[in-house]
């Protein structure tokens, strides 16, 4: 089975740099996906992986110095935006492409009223008029489910509770109609009942409005139940991509591996101990020469830790290791 | 055989001040009347959201928060009525890690100095043997001698837990109060800390009393669990029955809510209507009342009581009108 039809976001090869006081560093380094219309694609990785810097170079929002886009491209709809001019980006965000961060109260303007900082977005992408876009807020506030929205527009955001103001942020992102949403640990900092409200209220509208999705977290428990596909990085690298079912019943990269059985989930029996990763992270400044992971990797050898080994496509399912795990029903190439 | 730790009714309310004179406005019972046992060489998972008083609770079982009311006994000795001398020597035995261990250790001192202080404090052994003592404990946490004249800085954040739970062990303390030990790490490093925080149990025989937001790290980890909501436990039972067969609609609901890493699994999730009431202005009855599927009459007008649904050696307790 192959995708088809003509990517929404192409992202080819794309570097990402950072000077420092040690150094230049790549926080990513060569980084390719698709995402189709409509389609939720997760990124998935620890910290330092690069999953953030990814999401944040989409919409041009590397902070420059000391951050700037060494190499690639990103092409949404075929227009490529790196080295988009910032007047261009800054119509691009929130109309095409727009963004819920971890804690919305660092994105929310705190001295604003929610009403304020919803219409402005609408006046200014849409041209609406101010009543137009109370209105037009006021339906969005009611399909995240806020109680009452007609009143809870005129609250300050610190009137709002954590989950309420992710909420408005969602509502806020999907207000303009954006065809890509990015969503960066959009429910990490809320409560177990109110992720679990929020994610539904997610996919709920994403499936409603056909927007595509980049959702990226650390929690593969939030992958499985939200997203089609998943990329799942390391150490700066895309090492698997691959369509959620898939990557969880048939994880062909040892790291994908090693991470699905090191989360602690709930389980029939106790285990006496929970499988491990050894090690850590390898310094995105001492980089070993060869593949990344080889360190920790059960399966490692000579040339893994000589040489790098590259992001290879096979029916659908992408991944850079030099020993993958076999699964029957993929055709070798 | 008594249980090391004994908690009874214990509570702990903060004053709410406010207007031009600062004066006392209201009480925030962020512990209110939270009683359970902790066996020896046993875990004590307590799980519940943020703002539950899970927290509180571990600082006023240690009595970093001085407590409202109630009674904390370790090993026999009233914690809650010792004066501050008898307190300090006792401290020896109950120690405690935090979420983060980079905001616990000093940045100006090497490992070594860490490690050090509190034998030197408590004035235990000699200065070869408290050297010794410090070795042994980094090989224990899986560190090596290397690491000694190296700072905070310098270490991954699972390298920094190692180095807290290291220093909670120099008193060889019968009780760790462990709060939220292992949300700040990355799941590959996190299931090394928590095996390694099991195997301390095990072979050292300490008592935990595990904090976490997380239940299932929680199950991992516990051999009995305590459920928390505005401030009391709501259920606590042995670990394989409260994941079995949970009572507490809230303990459901909790569980329910868990993203489950399988795609293929469908949830037959309890979604919870609105939020955590502020516990500034709990409501009445029964705290859970305003989210519960389940609530009748009688939940919005009285409390529940706390009791034993089946009994055995580590009870099964619910406060709710059901049972």
């Amino acid at each position: 089975m192959t995708r088809s039809g003509e990517p929404l976001l192409r992202v080819r090869e794309l570097a990402v740099e950072f000077s420092t006081e040690r150094g230049p560093v790549r926080a990513i380094d060569g980084v390719s996906f698709d995402v189709l219309p409509g389609e939720t694609l997760g990124v998935v990785g620890e910290s330092g992986c690069g999953k953030s810097v990814t999401a944040l170079s989409i919409l041009g929002l590397i902070p420059s110095p000391p951050g700037r886009i060494a190499g690639g491209s990103i092409r949404l709809q075929g227009r490529e935006l790196v080295g988009l001019p910032e007047r261009d980006y800054r119509h691009l965000r929130g109309k095409e492409v727009s963004m819920i961060f971890q804690e919305p109260m660092t994105a929310l303007n705190p001295v604003l009223t929610v009403a304020t900082q919803m219409t402005d977005v609408l006046m200014r992408h849409q041209g609406m008029s101010r009543r137009q876009a109370r209105r037009r807020a006021i339906e969005m506030l009611e399909l995240v489910e806020i109680p009452s929205p007609e009143k809870r527009i005129d609250d300050y955001p610190h009137q709002m509770s954590g989950g309420m103001r992710q909420r408005v942020m969602i509502a806020m992102a999907l207000s303009c109609n954006p065809r890509l949403l990015l969503a960066d640990e959009p429910t990490t900092a809320l409560d177990v009942t109110t992720q679990a409200q929020v994610l539904e209220e997610m996919v709920r509208l994403q499936q409603k409005l056909g927007t595509s999705v980049v959702l990226v977290t650390h929690d593969l428990g939030v992958v499985a139940e939200s997203c089609h596909r998943a990329v799942v990085m390391y150490a700066g690298r895309i090492v698997e991509e691959a369509p959620v079912e898939e990557l969880f019943e048939h994880p062909r990269h040892p790291y994908t591996e090693g991470l699905l059985q090191s989360i602690p989930r709930i389980r029939e029996e106790k285990l006496p101990e929970l499988p491990t990763i050894p090690g850590s992270v390898p310094d995105l400044l001492e980089l070993p020469p060869g593949c990344r992971f080889a360190d920790r990797c059960y399966k490692a050898d000579d040339r893994c830790r000589q040489q790098e080994p590259e992001l290879e496509l096979r029916c659908d399912i992408a991944v850079a290791c030099f020993h993958p795990n076999r699964y029957a029903g993929c055709p070798e190439s | 055989m008594k249980p090391l730790l004994q908690v009874r009714n214990l509570r702990k309310h903060f004053p709410v001040r406010g207007g031009f004179f600062r004066r006392v406005t209201g009480w925030l019972k962020a512990v209110d009347g939270v009683s359970f046992d902790l066996p020896r060489g046993q875990t004590f998972g307590l799980v519940g959201e943020s703002g539950c008083g899970k927290s509180t609770l571990g600082r006023a079982i240690l009595r970093l928060h001085e407590p409202t009311g109630g009674r904390v006994l370790l090993d026999g000795t009233d914690i809650t009525a010792l004066e501050r001398r008898a307190l300090t020597r006792q401290r020896r035995h109950m120690q405690i890690i935090f979420q983060d261990p980079y905001a616990s250790l000093s940045p100006r001192r090497t490992i070594l100095q860490t490690l050090l202080e509190p034998m030197e404090v408590h004035r235990l052994g000699t200065p070869e043997s408290r050297r010794e003592k410090v070795l042994e404990l980094l090989h224990i946490v899986g560190l090596g001698p290397e690491v000694l004249h190296r700072y905070p800085h310098e270490f991954s954040g699972g390298q920094r837990q190692r180095i807290g739970i290291a220093r909670a062990l120099t008193l060889d303390p019968k009780f760790i109060v462990a709060d939220e030990a292992v949300s700040a790490l990355d799941v590959s490093v996190q299931s090394q800390v928590l095996n390694l925080i099991a195997r301390l149990q095990r072979e050292l025989g300490i008592s935990f009393l595990f904090i976490s937001h997380d239940l299932a790290v929680v199950q991992h980890i516990s051999d009995q669990v305590g459920v928390m909501y505005l401030g009391r436990l709501v259920e606590t039972a042995p670990t394989d029955e409260l994941y079995r067969d949970p009572r507490h609609p809230y303990t459901r609901a909790l569980l329910s809510a868990i993203p489950v890493p399988d795609p293929k699994w469908r949830s037959r999730r309890i979604l919870l209507q609105g939020e955590i009431p502020s516990p500034l202005h709990p409501p009445p009855g029964c705290p859970f009342h305003t989210r519960c599927p389940e609530a009748m009459p009688v939940c919005r007008r009285e409390m529940p009581d706390w009791r034993p649904i089946k009994e055995g050696g580590i009870p099964h307790r619910v406060a709710c009108h059901l049972y």
